[in-house]
Protein backbone atom coordinates (compact mmCIF):
# COMPACT_ATOMS: atom_id res chain seq x y z
CA UNK A 1 0.00 0.00 0.00
CA UNK A 2 3.02 2.25 0.98
CA UNK A 3 3.78 2.33 -3.23
CA UNK A 4 0.43 3.52 -3.81
CA UNK A 5 0.40 6.24 -1.45
CA UNK A 6 3.85 7.56 -2.12
CA UNK A 7 3.13 9.80 -4.75
CA UNK A 8 0.00 11.44 -2.81
CA UNK A 9 0.65 15.46 -1.63
CA UNK A 10 -1.53 16.41 1.48
CA UNK A 11 -1.64 19.85 1.54
CA UNK A 12 -0.82 20.89 5.68
CA UNK A 13 -0.83 24.11 5.37
CA UNK A 14 0.14 27.84 3.96
CA UNK A 15 2.13 30.72 4.60
CA UNK A 16 0.48 33.80 4.95
CA UNK A 17 2.75 36.13 5.83
CA UNK A 18 6.21 37.67 7.36
CA UNK A 19 6.16 38.13 11.01
CA UNK A 20 8.79 40.23 12.57
CA UNK A 21 12.24 41.31 11.24
CA UNK A 22 14.01 38.21 11.54
CA UNK A 23 12.75 35.99 9.08
CA UNK A 24 9.92 34.18 11.13
CA UNK A 25 6.87 33.53 8.95
CA UNK A 26 3.21 32.84 10.05
CA UNK A 27 1.34 29.83 8.59
CA UNK A 28 -1.87 28.65 8.94
CA UNK A 29 -2.02 24.93 9.37
CA UNK A 30 -4.28 22.29 7.97
CA UNK A 31 -3.13 19.61 10.45
CA UNK A 32 -4.91 17.84 13.32
CA UNK A 33 -2.87 19.24 16.07
CA UNK A 34 -1.86 22.96 14.50
CA UNK A 35 1.83 22.39 15.67
CA UNK A 36 2.40 19.20 14.36
CA UNK A 37 3.01 20.73 10.90
CA UNK A 38 6.66 20.76 12.16
CA UNK A 39 6.49 16.78 12.46
CA UNK A 40 6.66 15.17 9.79
CA UNK A 41 9.97 15.97 8.60
CA UNK A 42 10.73 18.92 5.50
CA UNK A 43 7.76 20.03 3.66
CA UNK A 44 7.95 20.76 0.11
CA UNK A 45 5.64 23.68 -1.84
CA UNK A 46 3.17 22.38 -4.74
CA UNK A 47 5.09 21.01 -7.43
CA UNK A 48 7.82 19.71 -5.45
CA UNK A 49 10.77 21.57 -6.35
CA UNK A 50 11.38 23.90 -3.22
CA UNK A 51 11.27 22.22 0.04
CA UNK A 52 11.04 23.97 3.67
CA UNK A 53 12.47 22.68 6.84
CA UNK A 54 10.08 24.23 9.53
CA UNK A 55 10.74 25.08 13.24
CA UNK A 56 7.77 25.60 14.72
CA UNK A 57 8.40 28.55 17.72
CA UNK A 58 4.62 29.42 19.09
CA UNK A 59 1.09 29.82 17.75
CA UNK A 60 -0.54 33.39 18.30
CA UNK A 61 -3.91 33.35 20.01
CA UNK A 62 -5.60 33.57 16.20
CA UNK A 63 -4.46 30.06 16.22
CA UNK A 64 -1.49 30.55 13.28
CA UNK A 65 1.63 29.40 13.72
CA UNK A 66 4.67 31.27 14.10
CA UNK A 67 7.41 29.16 12.60
CA UNK A 68 11.26 29.71 11.25
CA UNK A 69 12.03 27.89 8.06
CA UNK A 70 15.96 27.07 7.54
CA UNK A 71 17.49 29.82 4.86
CA UNK A 72 15.61 32.19 5.82
CA UNK A 73 16.80 35.03 7.42
CA UNK A 74 15.06 38.25 6.63
CA UNK A 75 11.56 39.40 6.79
CA UNK A 76 12.23 40.24 2.88
CA UNK A 77 12.90 36.82 2.17
CA UNK A 78 9.89 35.78 4.51
CA UNK A 79 7.70 37.99 2.87
CA UNK A 80 8.47 36.48 -0.86
CA UNK A 81 6.54 33.00 0.70
CA UNK A 82 3.66 34.91 1.20
CA UNK A 83 1.14 32.50 -0.32
CA UNK A 84 3.26 29.36 -0.45
CA UNK A 85 1.41 26.07 0.06
CA UNK A 86 3.27 23.36 2.25
CA UNK A 87 2.59 19.75 1.40
CA UNK A 88 3.93 16.48 2.66
CA UNK A 89 4.15 13.24 1.20
CA UNK A 90 1.38 10.39 2.28
CA UNK A 91 4.36 7.79 3.51
CA UNK A 92 5.64 10.51 5.75
CA UNK A 93 2.52 10.11 7.92
CA UNK A 94 2.28 7.39 10.69
CA UNK A 95 0.36 4.40 9.76
CA UNK A 96 -3.26 5.37 11.61
CA UNK A 97 -4.48 2.81 13.98
CA UNK A 98 -7.17 -0.08 13.00
CA UNK A 99 -10.45 1.42 12.20
CA UNK A 100 -8.80 4.79 11.74
CA UNK A 101 -8.07 6.63 7.98
CA UNK A 102 -6.94 9.33 7.05
CA UNK A 103 -9.52 11.88 5.04
CA UNK A 104 -6.77 12.24 2.13
CA UNK A 105 -6.76 8.39 1.99
CA UNK A 106 -10.32 8.75 1.94
CA UNK A 107 -11.60 10.96 -0.53
CA UNK A 108 -11.59 9.98 -4.02
CA UNK A 109 -12.50 6.54 -2.95
CA UNK A 110 -15.55 5.18 -5.09
CA UNK A 111 -18.98 4.05 -3.01
CA UNK A 112 -20.16 0.66 -4.10
CA UNK A 113 -23.54 -1.30 -2.37
CA UNK A 114 -22.91 -3.99 -0.72
CA UNK A 115 -24.17 -5.96 -4.12
CA UNK A 116 -21.34 -3.87 -6.20
CA UNK A 117 -23.69 -1.48 -7.85
CA UNK A 118 -22.24 1.78 -8.04
CA UNK A 119 -23.15 4.91 -5.79
CA UNK A 120 -20.89 7.78 -5.89
CA UNK A 121 -17.70 9.01 -5.25
CA UNK A 122 -16.41 10.19 -1.44
CA UNK A 123 -15.39 13.93 -2.14
CA UNK A 124 -15.11 14.93 1.19
CA UNK A 125 -15.82 13.95 5.05
CA UNK A 126 -17.18 15.92 7.55
CA UNK A 127 -17.42 16.42 11.63
CA UNK A 128 -19.80 17.92 13.19
CA UNK A 129 -19.04 17.12 16.68
CA UNK A 130 -21.18 13.69 16.67
CA UNK A 131 -18.57 11.35 14.74
CA UNK A 132 -17.29 11.55 11.07
CA UNK A 133 -19.35 11.66 8.29
CA UNK A 134 -18.98 10.80 4.47
CA UNK A 135 -19.79 13.18 1.81
CA UNK A 136 -21.02 11.21 -1.18
CA UNK A 137 -21.83 12.38 -4.97
CA UNK A 138 -24.16 10.64 -5.94
CA UNK A 139 -23.15 9.36 -9.87
CA UNK A 140 -25.65 11.35 -11.89
CA UNK A 141 -27.27 13.38 -8.93
CA UNK A 142 -25.56 17.53 -8.30
CA UNK A 143 -26.29 17.30 -4.65
CA UNK A 144 -24.21 14.80 -2.18
CA UNK A 145 -25.67 12.78 0.64
CA UNK A 146 -23.66 12.33 4.28
CA UNK A 147 -23.19 9.46 5.44
CA UNK A 148 -22.14 8.19 9.14
CA UNK A 149 -18.75 6.87 8.92
CA UNK A 150 -19.89 3.82 11.38
CA UNK A 151 -19.94 0.29 10.64
CA UNK A 152 -23.51 -0.57 9.82
CA UNK A 153 -23.18 2.11 6.90
CA UNK A 154 -20.02 1.40 6.12
CA UNK A 155 -18.84 -2.03 6.39
CA UNK A 156 -15.75 -2.23 4.67
CA UNK A 157 -12.97 0.15 3.21
CA UNK A 158 -10.95 -1.22 1.06
CA UNK A 159 -7.87 1.28 0.11
CA UNK A 160 -6.31 -1.02 -2.50
CA UNK A 161 -9.14 -1.63 -4.51
CA UNK A 162 -9.89 2.26 -3.79
CA UNK A 163 -13.64 1.58 -2.63
CA UNK A 164 -16.34 1.76 0.32
CA UNK A 165 -18.71 -0.39 0.66
CA UNK A 166 -22.00 1.96 1.75
CA UNK A 167 -25.50 0.69 2.84
CA UNK A 168 -27.06 3.91 2.19
CA UNK A 169 -29.36 5.03 4.76
CA UNK A 170 -33.17 4.39 4.86
CA UNK A 171 -35.77 6.98 5.85
CA UNK A 172 -38.45 6.46 8.47
CA UNK A 173 -41.53 6.06 6.59
CA UNK A 174 -43.74 8.45 8.78
CA UNK A 175 -41.24 11.31 7.55
CA UNK A 176 -42.86 13.58 5.61
CA UNK A 177 -45.85 14.04 8.08
CA UNK A 178 -45.74 17.89 8.66
CA UNK A 179 -47.23 18.15 11.95
CA UNK A 180 -44.12 16.95 13.56
CA UNK A 181 -42.50 20.23 12.41
CA UNK B 1 -33.75 26.46 41.95
CA UNK B 2 -33.05 27.38 38.20
CA UNK B 3 -36.58 27.66 35.71
CA UNK B 4 -34.61 25.44 33.57
CA UNK B 5 -33.81 22.60 36.09
CA UNK B 6 -37.82 22.16 37.52
CA UNK B 7 -39.65 22.07 33.99
CA UNK B 8 -37.24 19.51 32.85
CA UNK B 9 -35.82 19.26 29.46
CA UNK B 10 -37.61 20.70 26.37
CA UNK B 11 -38.36 17.50 23.81
CA UNK B 12 -41.15 18.09 21.40
CA UNK B 13 -43.66 14.99 22.17
CA UNK B 14 -43.34 13.39 18.62
CA UNK B 15 -39.79 12.65 18.14
CA UNK B 16 -40.39 9.97 21.79
CA UNK B 17 -43.23 8.89 19.21
CA UNK B 18 -40.46 8.63 16.18
CA UNK B 19 -38.13 7.14 18.51
CA UNK B 20 -39.95 4.23 20.47
CA UNK B 21 -41.38 3.35 16.59
CA UNK B 22 -38.30 3.25 14.81
CA UNK B 23 -36.59 1.31 17.90
CA UNK B 24 -39.64 -1.17 17.94
CA UNK B 25 -39.24 -1.95 13.99
CA UNK B 26 -35.60 -3.10 14.29
CA UNK B 27 -34.15 -1.51 11.42
CA UNK B 28 -31.04 -0.39 12.15
CA UNK B 29 -30.24 1.54 8.78
CA UNK B 30 -33.16 4.10 9.29
CA UNK B 31 -32.73 7.48 9.92
CA UNK B 32 -35.53 9.41 11.88
CA UNK B 33 -35.82 12.56 9.54
CA UNK B 34 -36.40 15.75 12.14
CA UNK B 35 -36.69 19.33 12.13
CA UNK B 36 -37.03 19.68 15.65
CA UNK B 37 -33.02 21.40 16.08
CA UNK B 38 -34.32 22.87 19.41
CA UNK B 39 -35.38 19.61 21.35
CA UNK B 40 -33.04 18.18 24.15
CA UNK B 41 -31.21 14.69 23.39
CA UNK B 42 -32.95 12.07 25.47
CA UNK B 43 -31.24 8.99 26.73
CA UNK B 44 -33.90 6.71 25.26
CA UNK B 45 -32.36 8.45 21.62
CA UNK B 46 -29.18 6.77 22.34
CA UNK B 47 -28.18 4.37 19.86
CA UNK B 48 -30.59 5.70 17.09
CA UNK B 49 -29.50 7.85 13.80
CA UNK B 50 -31.56 10.97 13.14
CA UNK B 51 -31.78 13.59 10.32
CA UNK B 52 -30.90 17.05 11.86
CA UNK B 53 -32.35 19.32 8.88
CA UNK B 54 -29.92 22.11 8.48
CA UNK B 55 -32.24 24.54 6.68
CA UNK B 56 -30.82 22.47 3.36
CA UNK B 57 -30.87 18.44 3.83
CA UNK B 58 -30.68 16.11 6.77
CA UNK B 59 -27.30 15.62 8.54
CA UNK B 60 -27.36 12.07 9.90
CA UNK B 61 -26.65 11.99 13.34
CA UNK B 62 -25.93 9.10 15.41
CA UNK B 63 -26.85 9.48 19.19
CA UNK B 64 -24.56 8.71 21.88
CA UNK B 65 -24.59 8.92 25.58
CA UNK B 66 -22.03 11.72 25.18
CA UNK B 67 -25.15 13.37 23.61
CA UNK B 68 -27.41 13.43 26.28
CA UNK B 69 -28.36 16.92 27.65
CA UNK B 70 -27.42 18.62 24.27
CA UNK B 71 -29.94 20.09 21.58
CA UNK B 72 -30.36 17.89 17.76
CA UNK B 73 -29.23 21.33 16.19
CA UNK B 74 -25.93 21.81 17.99
CA UNK B 75 -24.60 18.58 15.55
CA UNK B 76 -26.01 20.27 12.16
CA UNK B 77 -24.23 23.22 11.56
CA UNK B 78 -26.59 25.95 9.61
CA UNK B 79 -23.23 26.90 7.67
CA UNK B 80 -21.15 25.16 6.07
CA UNK B 81 -17.21 25.66 6.46
CA UNK B 82 -15.21 23.33 5.01
CA UNK B 83 -10.87 23.10 5.21
CA UNK B 84 -8.71 21.39 4.15
CA UNK B 85 -8.40 17.69 5.70
CA UNK B 86 -4.17 17.36 6.39
CA UNK B 87 -3.21 15.02 8.47
CA UNK B 88 -6.49 14.91 10.32
CA UNK B 89 -7.97 11.27 10.48
CA UNK B 90 -11.30 9.25 10.45
CA UNK B 91 -12.53 7.13 13.26
CA UNK B 92 -15.37 4.77 12.38
CA UNK B 93 -17.43 4.05 14.52
CA UNK B 94 -18.37 0.74 16.23
CA UNK B 95 -22.16 -0.45 15.72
Amino acid sequence: MASVLRTIMILLGRIVGAHGIKGEVLIHSFADEPGNIGSYGALSDKSGTRTFKLRVLRMTPKGAIVARITGIADRNAAEALKGVELYVARDKLPEPDEDEFYYADLVGLAAVAPDGAHIGEIIAVQNYGAGDLIEIRITGRKETELVPFADRFVPQVDLKSRKVVVVMPVSAADDKEQSDR
Amino acid sequence: MPRSVWKGPFVDGFMLKKAEKTRASGRINEVIKIWSRRSTVLPQFVGLTFGVYNGKKHVPVSITEDMIGHKFGEFAPTRSFSSHGGDKKAVKAKG
